[in-house]
């Protein structure tokens, strides 16, 4: 694991170009221009965007249908395997399922087209929609992994501390605020940060869904960007240096969020 | 229950970097030994050209070159030379290519020159050179057309295809009032490229018919993309957006499902490669398919063209003899050019070939006007896809097809998209 993030550090600074020797010492050249690329700056706003609405809906999500699932029964186990399917599924195989519900003239169209909706929208081919829409389907994605920690966290909440809360007069709406949400404080970290880890590094989805589109940068992601950057532009030292910020902002924020629910799990 | 912060941030960091670090570099080797040799060839799929077409291909090429053991490898897009690259870069440069954009390869030193010797069957050998060296077999030659629908255009009472650019907008607004979708344009994700066609089109036409070496000039800082003949271009594709004649629909459409939605009848013209012409007879839709090359302001002709698309050699192939000996008769060989022919509507370029006889109607009617074109000298460079020396800056054209999904999204004017092609050229020459 370390060889290669050295090497990574080691191209950003350079002006490596596989395709244009020699490769010459840059300094922090490559590091300081990300500063002004509009390019790199709005892969960065994008993959900001996508994390924070991925890390919502998975964890809101997750935290519901948890709830939904907590009972016995036949018919609980089997949606709770439903609801895992999309994980162990290929990022590109959901996404060229999804493709295919959300072109302009697939499934989701065609069903709001009878339901009588004369111009659906764009879901893929409207600039200002398809960022939204891969992050739903990263989103989608993602969900199961926080339905299951979710419902191990609520099974593991003794029993006794629900019905003590409803003999001192709790309702639900208490009981939750005061018993389950605090109980559920270690499954709240996993999820956060293995979702803010699954946002920064969207790359599957972008790519069948979108190529970055539509429209030059519309739904590019960091990881998307240093793709096309050293594989389509050749630039591979200027491409390991975007690798190298987004890997300090990855660890930087995974860090932060781990320390501050930790936190938030000793208080509680 | 028991914790450990330090120990659970540190997971989490090496989770993060584990998730996010990438690397590229180091090279590698295939086998040779024993006068046998195992030589990787990158293909691709397409629609027209399947995974059973590449096989028997190779299979054929094989038993003409003893020795040989083929490892197929196809591009996971249509984009193999940016696959090319991914595999370079991981030390896993395929041993032979086909269908390859030279550019930067060829530069760098990673491919084999073909000699004048080996290209001596090419009817234009020269075709794409750089810096006078020739690194692909210029087999073959495809040009950019309107397909259109015969019956569409009977319907809205157009009885021949549009001479001049002013009939092409009579005739669409003729579609367009019957309540035809004029054009069908299409490739949303990885197959942005296809979005291009219409630019290609009308750059052809407005620019490289004046300017046949327009990009070279690109390059020695002569002309600009905001100059007004290329904006001139750009123009025209917003216009035909503007005024609803290019269906929004296809920005989201795979390239296959676009060609699917022009023969389920979902608009009247189609302007794509020439391969479609054989997919169109070999499947033909429900109804007769014409062709005409995107006419100019005044109709005189000026076609896109791109001769190449054969085989490149790595120059580090365990065998570089052998590998060429290889890719010459896969090239060369006459069953391999006439599946080629029947599978990709390709324009033979090699001295002697003929197509088959029982070629259908759509492939016959656009090799005639390839070939009436090239004997008016209106055949012109088709942009994005030329190769060879006064080609795109390796990277600019995906640049160029995502400038055109925003020109065609109407979220982009013309002189907006000729600025944004001088920053992105800019970019990739820097």
């Amino acid at each position: 694991m370390l060889v290669p993030i050295g090497i990574t550090i080691g191209y950003s600074f350079t002006n490596k170009n596989p395709f244009n020797p020699p490769t010459k010492w840059v300094g922090l050249d490559n590091l300081t221009s990300l500063a002004s690329d509009d390019e790199f700056l709005t892969a960065l706003g994008n993959t900001v965007l996508i994390t924070v609405i991925v890390t919502v809906v998975t964890n809101a999500g997750g935290l519901a249908i948890a709830m939904l699932l907590d009972r016995r029964g036949w018919l609980y186990n089997a949606l709770r395997s439903v609801f895992f399917v999309p994980v162990v599924l290929s990022a590109v195989v959901v996404s060229v399922i999804w493709q295919a519900i959300l072109v302009d003239d697939g499934l989701l169209n065609s069903m709001l087209g009878k339901l009588g909706m004369s111009d659906p929208p764009g879901w893929l081919s409207d600039p200002s929609l398809a960022l939204y829409t891969v992050s739903w389907v990263i989103a989608w994605q993602g969900l199961g992994f926080c339905v299951v920690i979710y419902l191990a966290g609520l099974q593991g909440i003794p029993q006794e501390l629900h019905e003590a809360a409803a003999i001192d007069g709790c309702g639900p709406m208490m009981r939750f605020r005061h018993v389950t949400w605090p109980m559920l404080a270690p499954a709240v970290t996993i999820n956060t940060v293995m979702s803010l880890i699954g946002g920064f590094k969207a790359y599957d989805q972008v790519q069948v869904l979108t190529n970055g589109g539509p429209g030059p940068g519309t739904t590019s992601t960091l990881a998307f960007q240093v793709i096309q950057t050293a594989f389509n532009g050749n630039h591979v030292g200027y491409a390991s240096a975007m690798a190298v910020a987004m890997l300090a902002l990855v660890a930087a924020v995974s860090v932060i969020a781990l320390g501050l629910l930790q936190k938030r799990e000793v208080s509680s | 229950m028991t914790r450990n912060p330090t120990l659970l941030r540190g997971a989490a960091l090496a989770g993060a970097l584990i998730l996010t670090g990438c690397t590229a570099g180091s090279t590698g080797e295939s086998a040779s030994s024993g006068g046998k040799v195992t030589l990787t060839f990158l293909t691709f799929e397409t629609p027209n050209l399947d995974a059973k077409y590449w096989d028997a291909a190779i299979a054929r090429a094989s038993a003409k070159v003893p020795g040989v053991t083929i490892k197929k490898l196809v591009s996971p897009s249509a984009d193999r030379t940016g696959y090319a690259k991914q595999l370079d870069s991981t030390g896993q440069f395929p041993d032979v290519m086909i269908g390859l954009n030279p550019a930067g390869f060829a530069e760098a030193g990673k491919l084999a020159e073909w000699s004048d010797n080996e290209l001596a069957k090419y009817v234009e050998p020269r075709a794409n050179t750089y810096d006078g060296k020739v690194y692909q077999l210029p087999y073959s030659a495809q040009a950019t057309f309107v397909y259109y629908n015969k019956s569409a255009f009977a319907k809205a009472g157009i009885d021949a295809p549009p001479r001049t650019y002013d009939e092409l907008l009579d005739d669409s607004a003729k579609l367009k009032a019957k309540g035809i979708n004029p054009f069908v344009v299409g490739g949303g994700g990885k197959d942005s490229w296809a979005d291009m066609f219409p630019l290609i089109c009308t750059v052809a036409t407005d620019v490289y018919k004046k300017t046949p070496d327009w990009l070279s000039q690109r390059s020695a800082g002569k002309v600009k993309f905001t100059d007004p003949a290329f904006v001139a271009a750009a123009q025209k594709v917003a216009d035909l957006t503007d005024k609803g004649y290019i269906d929004r629909a296809g920005l989201s459409r795979s390239y296959a499902d676009t060609e699917q939605a022009f023969r389920d009848g979902k608009g009247a013209m189609y302007p794509m490669g020439s391969w479609f012409s054989a997919s169109a007879d070999a499947k033909k839709p429900s109804f007769d398919t014409g062709v005409f090359a995107w006419p100019t302001d005044q109709g005189s002709s000026a076609l896109p063209g791109v001769t190449g698309g054969g085989m490149t050699v790595s120059s580090k192939a365990p065998d570089v003899k052998l590998a060429k000996k290889w890719a010459k008769a896969f090239m060369e060989d006459e069953k391999n050019l006439n599946a080629a022919v029947k599978a990709d509507g390709l324009f033979i370029d090699i001295k002697g070939y003929t197509p088959p006889d029982n070629m259908g109607p759509v492939y016959k009617e656009s090799v005639s006007a390839f070939r009436q074109a090239q004997k008016s000298d209106g055949v012109v460079n088709s942009f994005s896809q030329e190769t060879g020396d006064g080609s795109l800056p390796p990277g600019l054209a995906d640049k160029a097809a995502a400038g055109v999904q925003k020109l065609l999204s109407g979220g982009m004017t013309a002189a907006q998209f000729g600025a944004y092609m001088d920053s992105q050229w800019d970019k990739a020459t820097r």
